[in-house]
């Protein structure tokens, strides 16, 4: 009986931490300039949706990311700190990631 | 039982590298390396460490574990971990065969919350103490074929991660299931959740306590161990693979609901 209580209680907590995590919880995470700067100071292009390859001036972007798609960034060691705590992008952008592989960690 | 569990470990392993689709959103909660070039979801104690990094817990992975144990155990170690099936397939390699003490079984626990855990929330995760820069999953998986895919590779940590590989296929060669026993750490987690889990086997009446399931278990739990009987207290180290079930005598064994 009380073996049973736990299961369900646990069943409960586990389907309530995936329910939201999966759709309810979200991260802030900030794109990395410096790294775009330096990729544009090696003279690669980058096309990314939102931002103009023309612009002399790139602004520091927040985006809104759900948990499955941190997951995915974490995958490719993809999310850091700034020194203020801020998540940050090791990338210059995390939508840079989609539809790659990840390299060893 | 033993031929359908090797059929469905294989169709597991296959499906989780079978390369034709990336789903990392997704973890499943057994080892298989995301970091794979051919690699389908992510895994859970690569995203654990990458989070506490992060000073942040995954909740759909905790989740996803728990869940997992909650309902099974470590079922999912005893039938879909391609580690648990490759270490099925060493033992079957004639080589010299040798016992470990039972204590040994806390060391995954330790090695949890040392190198999942700990390390990258005091250090780094590039910190080569880190465990998935140790783990011979990620070595076989990540490490070798990433580093023939770009011809180079770190040649130094590529051979310590090689001699910890080489390593653990000898003790695996040696000792049924000894990476599961003595240092996985998300069969840790698992083992957290058998106490509790739904799906487990359980004896009937007819249970003549013969031990003979004793002998044939490969994580050798007894039916009779005080507090930490396999199927009276739900033993922590049961991968329900159902092995006592083929060899019960008076065929008294089931899985729940069986």
């Amino acid at each position: 009986m009380v073996r049973k209580a736990f299961t369900y209680t646990l069943m409960i907590l586990s389907l309530a931490a995936i329910v939201y995590g999966g759709f309810g919880r979200k991260f802030t995470v900030f794109d990395n300039l410096e790294k775009f700067d330096q990729l544009k100071n090696l003279g690669i292009k980058i096309k990314l949706p939102g931002y103009q390859q023309e612009s002399p001036q790139l602004k520091v972007e927040s985006q809104a990311f759900t948990e499955p798609e941190v997951v995915n960034a974490t995958t490719f060691d993809g999310i850091g700190r700034y020194k203020d705590g801020r998540l940050m992008s090791k990338y210059p952008d995390l939508r840079m990631l989609k539809g790659r592989r990840p390299c060893p960690t | 039982m033993e031929t359908l569990r090797l059929k469905v470990q294989l169709a597991f392993a296959i499906l989780f590298n079978i390369g034709l689709f990336q789903w990392h959103t997704v973890c499943f909660p057994v080892l298989n390396c995301h970091s794979c070039p051919i690699s389908v979801f992510s895994c859970p104690l690569g995203v654990i460490g990458q989070f506490t990094q992060l000073g942040l817990v995954p909740l759909t992975v905790v989740g996803g574990i728990a869940l997992a144990g909650v309902i099974g155990g470590r079922i999912l170690c005893g039938w879909a971990c391609p580690f648990g099936f490759a270490q099925e397939l060493l033992y079957k390699i004639p080589y010299f065969k040798f016992r470990i003490p039972s204590w040994t079984r806390f060391v995954k626990y330790g090695v949890l919350g040392g190198l999942v855990i700990a390390v990258p929330f005091f250090l780094s995760t590039q910190s080569p103490l880190y465990f998935c820069r140790l783990c011979p999953v990620a070595t076989i998986e990540s490490a070798i074929p990433w580093a023939v895919i770009k011809g180079s590779t770190d040649v130094a940590w590529l051979s310590v991660r090689l001699v910890i590989l080489f390593a653990v296929i000898i003790l695996v060669m040696g000792h049924r299931r000894f990476f599961c026993k003595v240092i996985c750490p998300l069969g840790a987690c698992l083992s957290l959740c058998n106490r509790v889990a739904a799906v487990f086997p359980e004896r009937t009446e007819d249970c003549t306590e013969c031990t003979v399931c004793a002998k044939v278990c490969p994580m050798e739990t007894d039916p009779r161990a005080k507090g930490a009987a396999v199927f009276d207290n739900h033993a922590e180290e049961c991968i329900s693979c159902l092995e006592c079930r083929k060899k019960c005598p008076t065929e008294s064994i089931r899985l729940w609901g069986g």
